[in-house]
């Protein structure tokens, strides 16, 4: 075999061509880490929000809080089916939600939808994962709000003590939370019986959460709800309910396979490009050493460690940057606004996380076989007298 | 030590069929300085190409160092180099990326020896041509003369019976020229090695032992050099 030096000694020795290479390598690595992070924060978001042993319950066809209503006896009636967990105090884990989405002003002049959810106190327990990070929770009918971590700071009066102004009321707010980067965190909730009067519903709820007793399988209850004759309602467990919002992210999956595609296309022909003058400039020597008696596979693999060689510095460099910039988006913006399939505004961290790193490695090292391999082919077939010849 | 019985070589060239060599044999004994000599496309670098298995006749018999070469695979074929034959260009042919010892150490790199032992051996060739205090530079470093020497070194590193040497000469200078001939006579006199070598410098005649003439692939009978 070759030795390792000479397949890289021959990279720094044709410095410019190398670099170009590579910068286009790290350029494609680095547009796809980051695509492929945005794609997963959002997932990460929507999906960590659920909760597999708490059920959602809406009206029959509705996909989403936003467009259900649960009528206020089937709210009652719920509460006390078998199977609904109780807190310490024998109470039942319910709890009863309005969401309305009213706009809200960004501080930086324009309007989102973000989505209100009028709670009961109930609600801290039924949904995992909420600690009030910042103040304290609201108290019923004294126009409080809570908002979300990335709800603070975006709107205007979206801070400990400020004024949020949105339906026909201003809400004082009074604490801020955390879910553990779900979806939650870009919520305002407030007490649900002043939000239905505030936005004038004739039914107080559009949805149920309900969290099903140790011992009792989920989906069993949930087909008792929706099998009851006197409402209308569907009933499933959360994961299932924000798996299926999280449909949307998928749409830019594919998105990011087609860009991850095209780029990858563009980078192989530019490694492609590179061996191929490397082999036409290297042709006397190929000819050397395969008359010295080193074998074609050897002068293959010599080739192909060249480009994979140019595919892992390009990846270093584009992965770094990558992680990089991702914090100083996050850093600078403090997230990024996403359209949700509510219509509602969700903001999403963007993290380059360990899944992305692996799939732009994985792209680069198809760049580097794929780009080094017709090349290098090339070079093994060369045979030592037409490489040796001169001119 | 070498055997060629009744060899023709033939080539495309577009639409015509040049031939190379034309019925050649030739026998070359083990230990000589043999010189192939004759104006441009006489054939003498395919014959040299030929012996060192670089390139097969379309007929006739080809035997070196023992073996049939006409009958080996590609990958057959470089083996026998690696085991058998050194080689010499007139450009050297050195990889610009590695150091003299690097260059040296390659056939060795087709053998089973450790890194110290090829290291040391490399060494050994290297002073051998009076250039290990040189081992350390990359080829840019050195002058053509420098240069051819240390190819030479490659080529005896891994001790083969047979050197071939194409035009070593053809791109030095005279006082480099003469020591480089010099260099490849020692190679016979002093450790045995048998060297053919394509030539057009007359200085030649002077080094070797026998003078193989062609002429659009015919051999002339052989000419006994002045040394002889």
């Amino acid at each position: 075999m070759l030795p390792l030096r000479y397949a890289l000694g021959n990279l720094i020795a044709r410095r410019t061509r190398t670099a170009l290479t590579v910068g286009v390598i790290a350029l494609v690595v680095l547009a796809i880490s980051l695509f492929s992070g945005l794609v997963s924060s959002l997932r990460h978001t929507l999906v960590s929000t659920g909760s597999a042993d708490t059920l959602v319950v809406l009206r029959k066809g509705s996909t989403n809080d936003g467009s259900s209503a649960v009528p206020l006896e089937a709210v009652k009636a719920l509460r006390y089916f078998e199977g609904v967990a109780r807190d310490s105090s024998d109470q039942p884990l319910a709890s009863p939600e309005l969401v309305v989405q009213p706009f809200f002003r960004t501080r930086q002049g324009g309007r989102e939808n973000v989505l209100v959810r009028g709670v009961e106190p109930m609600a801290l327990q039924v949904h995992r994962g909420i600690t009030i990070v910042a103040g304290r929770m609201f108290e019923a009918s004294r126009g409080e709000a809570i908002i979300g971590k990335s709800v603070a700071d975006r709107y205007v009066g979206a801070e400990l003590g400020s004024e949020l102004v949105f339906g026909r009321s201003k809400w004082k707010v009074v604490g801020i939370f955390e879910s553990g980067g779900s979806s939650l965190e870009s919520e305002t909730w407030v007490d649900a019986r002043e939000l239905a009067a505030d936005s004038k519903r004739p039914v107080p709820y559009s949805g149920l959460r309900l969290r099903v007793a140790a011992g009792t399988d989920p989906d069993a209850l949930a087909r008792r709800i929706g099998d009851d004759p006197r409402w209308a309602l569907d009933a499933m467990p959360e994961t299932e309910y924000y798996d299926k919002q999280a449909e949307s992210a998928s749409i830019f999956y594919v998105i990011a396979i087609g860009l991850a595609v095209l780029t990858g296309i563009g980078a192989t022909f530019g490694a492609t490009n590179t061996l191929y003058a490397a082999v036409q400039a290297r042709r006397a020597e190929i000819g050397t050493l395969r008359a010295i008696g080193f074998s074609r596979f050897s002068i293959l693999t010599s080739f192909l460690i060249e480009s994979l060689a140019l595919a892992l510095v390009g990846f270093l460099i584009g992965s770094v940057l990558a992680v990089g910039l991702g914090h100083l988006v996050s850093f600078l913006l403090g997230g990024i606004a996403f359209g949700a399939s509510t219509f509602t505004t969700n903001v999403v961290e963007l993290r380059v996380g360990p899944f992305d790193l692996a799939a732009s490695l994985v792209l680069a090292l198809s760049v580097g076989i794929a780009g080094g391999f017709f090349p290098a082919l090339r070079a093994a077939r060369l045979r030592p007298i037409e490489a040796l010849r001169r001119g | 030590m070498i055997e060629l019985r009744d060899v023709s070589r033939t080539y495309k060239r577009g639409a015509d069929a040049i031939r190379a060599l034309d019925h050649v044999t030739l026998d070359i004994d083990s230990g000589r300085f043999v010189a192939l000599m004759g104006p441009s496309g006489s054939g003498k670098s395919t014959l040299l190409n030929i012996v060192a298995g670089l390139d097969r006749p379309d007929s006739g018999e080809v035997v070196v160092a023992g073996q049939k070469l006409p009958d080996m695979s590609e990958d057959e074929l470089a083996a026998f180099r690696a085991r058998h034959v050194g080689f010499v260009f007139q450009f050297f042919n050195l990889i610009p990326v590695l150091t003299a010892r690097g260059n040296v150490e390659l056939p060795l790199l087709l053998t089973h020896l450790g890194k110290a032992e090829r290291r040391e051996r490399a060494l050994t060739a290297l002073r051998i041509v009076g250039l290990e205090e040189r081992a350390e530079h990359h080829p840019n470093e050195l002058s053509g003369g420098e240069q051819q020497r240390v190819a030479i070194a490659r080529a005896i590193v891994s001790d083969p019976e047979i050197v071939v040497a194409d035009e070593p000469t053809g791109d030095l200078d005279a006082k480099n020229a003469v020591e480089i001939l010099e260099l490849l006579r020692a190679l016979c006199t002093d450790f045995g090695k048998t060297v053919v070598m394509v030539t057009h410098d007359a200085r030649a005649e002077a080094h070797v032992d026998i003078i193989h003439s062609l002429d659009k692939g015919v051999l002339a009978d052989p000419e006994m050099a002045a040394r002889a």
